[in-house]
């Protein structure tokens, strides 16, 4: 199985010329502007919900009131879509986002045609073990397509990022292909974090920094929040057909899982991680990453202003 | 028997080639990739008859997996030392060495012959030590030299070195460059390199020994196989049975280039080649100027008296060698507790050892330093003990959990043991086995030192219930004020030592949670 990366340059070597200089002394710097475009999106208000046993037949349909895929995902792009396979668990054991999720997501956005799909996430546990243990890769590879892969995280394939709104991080090396990708997807399993209280959407963008991305845990929310400003997902589709109650990141207990067989999608991460925080019937505004997040700018936290659409 | 199309010599350096080849595939397969690491990664130790040997002596008792080694047995019996001529990675590398440093040895064969019962010495006291508890086969087994060589040194080099150089290329060169260099190291992280760049205590002291037993070869061809190798002496020992020989068996008088030319020096006083010596390398019959050597089994027939009956082979070993071998290997392990107990040398040194461990000396007397866990463990966290635990205790497995952790769904060290030092725990087994515990450094962990929040080894701890828990405690800041934090406490009912705690603990250079050993034996 090829899980090694297939990197096309070009386009980054086209963006910063510096870089082909080879002058390792000025480091090419990354400005990106499109969050002020998607601001003005109009479908960021709303929330769709969807119920289900059919995780692969569920992705589908949450994503048709955002207007499908095919609204996300344009003929010849490069997608990123981001899981969470951090930790060695398996599916059921609700540490890492489901495969059948992952895989069907997968498959909606190669039909849309995409060129290139990668699914890749920076694991916590072991690398090889968390992989094979999410069962994503697998599930990927049973699609049979040879335009999606699953590398592993490449530590050499960063690149640093200016975050001009940053709050607490001004500037971070970020994952280059989640940082070039014509679309990138964010799929977080939602689930209980000792420090976070929740991990949903804001908080899976740690799957791409690289360095040491531990540091950032002393000022989480708010680090979180200046992340997302940069690598601005196209749309968040949170993973809640089981969710995690105590003991996350990792879990591994099956008494602390709770079967949900829910899935949400939102082009607003902001709101999407305010309703998934209701099913652990906590508030929102109890998340500090949501907070920050809101406080950003990134979205609405307040649920009464947003269009929820159950499906 | 008659020479093969291609000839003897073609289908011998065939043979080492694609044994030498299968035993660095089998290095390679000692790591996880994308299927699990495959059980007869360990096979050439459980093929080894010195393992085998040692390891029963010293556990007493019979290792079912290690029978293996009776298939070596056989084709010793059957065809003398074709073992080491044909099949010994370490002995086809030695041969690879002397034709690259191109040894136009003017030495005599004959310069060394005195040391020839050196390696009698050495099985003896491999055998005796193993029986009372001073096991000296993980320092002198020719496959445990050559997988610890690889583990501790040629493998780390080789991943960093290219390492260096591909991301020297990938950072500098450009885009033509990178092109070209990418796939290559693509290539080679598939097929060549370690998965992960691992690094090791006493990777050059290993290097060292490997280099010494490889450039002994400037010295004498097969030196090391020659003078030194318990495990050639043990097949040695066997080959004096085989009705294999050749003939005629002596080299013959006005001509003796066979005798001259053995790279084994296998011929004895009367020229008469020596089973216990000969490798089968099959030289001397290619090379006959007559073409009148071969090899053949001298079965009993009808009116020929049985061949090896008349003569009896001699063994090239004194009794007084045989006496003073017999001493050092009784002797070791006397002098070495007699040391532990005078508190010279370390006794009852309590390591963090690989889950499943035998306890104390029962590992050390079983554990053959074949490095097979060293190299299968996930997160470089095995490493060798260097002298820590004493004489005995180097080059066998700690876990170092600063370097890496137990991962807790892997059973991989225990599968590859070959010999049990490492019981065959199943994973619930292993989960709860207690490599040790772990204690937190007030002094330096955040919460406790500095009131500042941090859970990063409670996010860590793999165990579902968690080890390390979190408790809301009320602290007093510096300028007087009170706020709540959590603070984390380690529950020793719970926790099996993985280190994973140490090992994610985001403070640089010393942790504020390590693990010790436990006092107490451990229990399953």
């Amino acid at each position: 199985m090829a899980r090694r990366m297939r990197t096309n340059r070009r386009q980054f070597l086209e963006q910063v010329a510096a870089w082909s200089a080879g002058v390792a002394a000025s480091a090419p710097v990354f400005r990106i502007a499109h969050a002020e475009e998607d601001a003005a999106d109009t479908a960021r208000s709303l929330i769709a919900v969807a119920k289900g046993k059919d995780y692969e037949g569920l992705v589908a349909k949450v994503l048709e009131p955002l207007g499908g895929i095919g609204k996300f995902v344009k003929k010849g792009d490069k997608v990123i879509v981001k899981p969470n396979m951090a930790w060695d668990r398996r599916p059921e054991q609700a540490a890492n986002t489901h495969p059948d999720v992952v895989k069907a997501l997968v498959k909606l956005v190669l039909d849309a045609g995409a060129k290139e799909v990668q699914v890749v996430d920076r694991t916590c546990a072991d690398r090889r073990r968390s992989y094979r243990n999410s069962g994503i890769p697998k599930a990927i590879e049973s699609i049979g397509d040879k335009r999606v892969t699953c590398p592993y995280f490449d530590e050499r394939k960063v690149v640093p990022v200016k975050i001009e709104k940053g709050k607490v991080i001004q500037e971070w090396e970020l994952y280059r292909d989640a940082v070039e990708a014509d679309c990138y997807i964010n799929v977080p399993i939602a689930k209980n974090h000792a420090i976070a209280r929740l991990t949903l959407g804001l908080k899976n963008i740690m799957g791409v920094m690289g360095g040491d991305r531990g540091k950032i845990h002393r000022q989480l929310a708010e680090s979180l929040a200046d992340l997302n400003s940069v690598i601005v997902s196209k749309f968040t589709l949170i993973d809640a057909t089981r969710i995690l109650l105590r003991r996350g990141p990792q879990g591994g207990n099956l008494d602390d899982v709770k079967v949900l067989d829910t899935l949400i999608a939102s082009t607003d991460m902001v709101a999407a991680d305010a309703y998934a925080t209701t099913l652990f019937d906590l508030k929102p505004e109890e998340i500090r990453s949501t907070v920050a997040g809101y406080e950003m700018g990134l979205g609405e936290i307040n649920l009464d202003k947003v269009k929820i659409v159950n499906v | 028997m008659r020479p093969p199309r291609l000839g003897w010599r073609f289908w011998r350096r065939f043979s080492q080639v694609v044994f030498l080849l299968a035993f660095l595939w089998l290095f390679r397969e000692t790591e996880l990739r994308d299927e699990d690491v495959p059980g007869y990664v360990n096979i050439a130790f459980r093929l080894d008859p010195l393992v085998a040997a040692s390891a029963m002596l010293a556990a007493k008792a019979l290792i079912a997996g290690l029978l293996l080694c009776l298939i070596t047995v056989g084709v010793t019996l059957l065809f003398g030392r074709a073992f080491c001529g044909w099949v010994c990675p370490a002995g086809t590398l030695l041969d690879l060495v002397g034709k690259v440093m191109r040894i136009r040895s003017r030495r005599c064969n004959r310069t060394f012959n005195s040391l020839k019962p050196v390696r009698y010495w050495l099985l003896i006291a491999v055998l005796l030590g193993a029986a009372f508890g001073f096991p000296l086969v993980g320092y002198l087994d020719p496959f445990s030299i050559l997988n610890q060589g690889l583990t501790l040194a040629v493998d780390p080099a080789l991943s960093w070195s290219s390492f260096v150089l591909f991301d020297w290329l990938y950072q500098n060169g450009s885009e033509g460059v990178t092109n070209i260099s990418e796939p290559i190291y693509a290539f080679l992280g598939e097929h060549v390199l370690a998965f992960e760049r691992a690094s090791y205590t006493g990777a050059w002291l290993m290097a060292g020994i490997v280099a010494a037993i490889l450039l002994l070869e400037r010295v004498q061809r097969r030196f090391w196989c020659r003078y030194l190798c318990p495990l050639g002496a043990m097949l040695g020992f066997i080959a004096r049975l085989t009705p294999f020989g050749r003939r005629p068996a002596k080299a013959c008088a006005g001509c003796l280039t066979c005798e001259h030319t053995c790279r084994m020096d296998a011929f004895d006083e009367s020229h008469r080649l020596q089973p216990q010596a000969c490798t089968v390398c099959m030289d001397c019959v290619t090379d006959c100027p007559n073409q009148i050597a071969q090899f053949l089994w001298f079965l009993p027939r009808k009116g020929r008296p049985p061949a090896r009956a008349a003569q009896p082979v001699p063994m090239e070993l004194s009794r007084r060698a045989f006496l003073g071998a017999c001493a050092v290997g009784v002797g070791l392990p006397a002098v070495s507790t007699a040391g532990r107990a005078a508190g010279v040398i370390p006794s009852n040194v309590r390591l963090l050892r690989p889950p499943g461990a035998l306890e104390g000396d029962e590992f050390l007397d079983l554990c053959v330093r074949c490095g097979e866990c060293l190299k299968v463990c996930l997160t470089n966290g095995l490493q060798p003990v260097m002298l820590q635990a004493g004489p005995n205790g180097l080059f066998s497995p700690q876990l170092v959990p600063r370097t890496g952790y137990c991962e807790y769904n892997c059973l991989q060290c225990i599968e590859v043991c070959p010999t049990g030092a490492i019981r065959p725990l199943d994973l619930a087994a292993k989960q709860k086995f207690v490599i040790g515990e772990a204690v937190f450094d007030e002094d330096l962990c955040l919460p406790f030192a500095e009131r500042e929040e941090c859970i990063v080894c409670e996010e860590h701890c793999p165990i579902p219930t968690k080890a390390i828990r979190l408790k809301e405690v009320e602290v007093e800041t510096a300028d007087g004020q009170t706020r709540v934090i959590q603070e984390p406490f380690v529950d020793l009912d719970l926790c099996n030592g993985c280190g994973i705690c140490e090992n994610k603990c985001p403070l640089d250079g010393a942790p504020g949670i390590y693990v010790r050993p436990v006092a107490e034996e451990p229990s399953i």
